[in-house]
């Protein structure tokens, strides 16, 4: 049954087809399969199949990322109520645009599947200043910070992530504190992120999620 | 002596010229050249057109380009703010639509080449006509029906409205889009493009699924195409990858130039083309900004050898940003001239 189950979800998924999900996920909990089951052998390994895309040889795109995201996060939320136990978060990182940018699209993908993960997220919105990302991250004791550029010059600017890193040097947090980052630019320049001094990027927002679990399980350690 | 559009025209039918075309879309470069800042440069349409002049006569490039920022297109929908930054291209920061509720308000103006926002388009337009026209191909940048939402509200909540959200309401902003759409592409050939460059992310399998593209994009592609004609019309996914899609948009609208991405391997894509059309070769400018001038010519000799044979090929760059130094730009033009010349008419 849950086979079954892992086939049509993942089938809703591709089509891009939230209700069509959400009602696969309803009519599942009515034939008896728990909630956690549903999280932890069904959502989260949906996600984890998007990340193998590229080298399953099936596409996975930016409206599957998006729809993914938010139907992982919906999903998720309404089996947390249903758990038997009650979950503890696996972590918390603060998120924004580099300063100037403004394109929230991929920011919102990487926040739903986190939240989809049980990690906390602190979204501090878009256009934010290098100073704004590093006092959320102290006050919320983040040790992650995701940056997300879509523009070349949100990327690679003085005011990006190269402005958080110099601020976590001079107040000698970089122990503590992680950057990752993410956006276009990072796609058509695999090494940029090196360029501006980060811990960490994705090619997506699925394997985002996936970075951040990791380097919170190293954090943890 | 032979003109960049007879090289264009040359390429587009397959018959001999000196060399390939080579568009260089430098929009970003224009303040610097004219040492202005972004706000005063984007202000003026003599300024951008004279700095587009500049910039072909200092690169020798194949075309010059009558966009000032993409935000624009908002701007003749009302968007009220944008915003400048000294370092990269402007970018819209009020949205026209804030909530579904406004669709319905949203307002077409009745006359593009009327609308105050389009003033200096025009006279950015009138002047690059006077001084080139018919000489070098005039681009315009026209944002596709179906992509257009974007800019008005944000590609995120598009998405959302686009995937989960009412359909009647959907259609109704595609409708009024559409609309934009026609009447923007007429105001601009009116005022001497020759190129509209066709902007569709939606047009592309990176951006949505094969079976989205071909129920709900392809159908718009197709009713925007046959509203405005083929006639100098390039389709472009914004940066994604289209040699998935090139074969369906081909059989059904009959466009014949083809913009790739960085990411689509040259070969396929004028095999997929297939003589039907241009296929034009697009070099990785982001990598660009880093390159050495060794990595540079590398790169344009690879990429021309591989559409060059084709016999319909063009070479071209993204909307290069503001951080390319001027000697990777001289370094990129210069392998382009050298490798792109056809030897036989050469010698």
């Amino acid at each position: 049954m849950l086979n079954e189950l892992i086939t049509k979800y993942n089938e809703a998924l591709i089509d891009t087809d939230r209700e069509r999900a959400l009602n696969v996920v309803r009519a599942a909990l009515d034939d008896g399969i728990s909630p956690e089951a549903i999280v932890f052998e069904v959502v989260l390994p949906a996600m984890d199949r998007m990340i193998m895309s590229v080298s399953e040889g099936f596409e996975a795109n930016v409206a599957q990322h998006f729809i993914t995201a938010q139907i992982s996060n919906a999903v998720t939320n309404e089996m947390l109520e249903r758990f038997t136990a009650p979950t503890e978060t696996r972590g918390r990182i603060v998120i924004g645009n580099s300063q100037g940018d403004l394109h929230a699209l991929g920011k919102r993908i990487v926040i739903g599947c986190l939240r989809a993960r049980m990690i906390e997220v602190i979204d501090l919105g878009t256009n934010v200043p290098p100073e704004k990302f590093v006092s959320a991250a102290v006050k919320h004791d983040a040790p992650i910070i995701a940056i997300s550029s879509m523009m070349v010059h949100t990327a690679r600017g003085p005011n990006g992530a190269l402005k958080v890193r110099e601020l976590l040097h001079a107040h000698g947090l970089e122990d503590r504190i992680k950057i990752i980052v993410g956006g276009a630019p990072y796609r058509f320049d695999h090494t940029l992120w090196q360029t501006v001094k980060a811990d960490g990027w994705a090619e997506n927002a699925v394997a985002a999620a996936r970075l951040v679990e990791d380097m919170l399980s190293e954090v943890a350690r | 002596m032979i003109t960049s559009m007879d090289r264009l025209v040359a390429a587009i039918r397959g018959e001999p010229s000196d060399r390939i075309p080579i568009f260089c879309n430098l929009i970003d470069q224009g303040a610097i050249e004219l040492g202005l800042e972004p706000e005063e440069y984007f202000s003026r349409g003599d300024l951008v057109a004279e700095a587009q002049l500049r910039l072909r006569e200092k690169y020798g490039h194949d075309n010059v380009w009558s966009l000032f920022y993409v935000g624009k297109e908002a701007e003749l929908l009302g968007c009220q703010k944008i915003k400048f930054a000294s370092d990269g291209p402007p970018n819209v920061e009020d949205f026209v639509i804030r909530s579904w509720a406004q669709i319905p308000e949203l307002k077409v103006p009745a006359d593009i080449t009327q609308h105050e926002a389009f003033t200096e388009t025009a006279r950015c337009l009138e002047i690059l006509k006077r001084e080139i026209g018919g000489k070098v191909p005039l681009c315009a940048y026209i944002t596709s029906t179906m992509t257009l939402p974007a800019l008005l509200m944000g590609m995120d909540r598009w998405m959302e409205l686009l995937f989960l959200g009412p359909p009647d309401l959907t259609q109704l902003l595609l409708e009024k889009c559409h609309e934009f759409f026609v009447k923007e592409v007429a105001a601009y050939r009116a005022g001497g493009a020759d190129v509209i460059v066709y902007s569709n992310p939606f047009g592309s399998v990176d951006f949505v699924p094969m079976s989205f593209f071909l129920e709900r994009s392809l159908p718009w592609i197709e009713r925007d195409i046959a509203a405005i004609g083929t006639e100098g019309v390039v389709y472009y996914c914004g940066m994604a990858s289209l040699n998935r899609t090139i074969p369906k948009v081909l059989e059904r609208t009959g466009i014949g130039v083809y913009y790739l991405s960085p990411m689509d391997d040259i070969t396929q894509g004028t095999a997929l083309v297939g003589g039907r059309g241009l296929t034009c070769g697009v070099v990785n400018d982001i990598a660009l900004i880093d390159w050495t001038p060794e990595e540079i010519d590398h790169e344009v000799a690879r990429m021309i050898a591989a559409g060059k044979p084709s016999g319909k090929f063009l070479f071209g760059t993204g909307v290069m940003p503001r951080a390319i130094p001027e000697r990777n730009i001289r370094a990129l033009m210069d392998a382009a001239l050298r490798h792109g010349r056809h030897e036989a008419l050469t010698a």
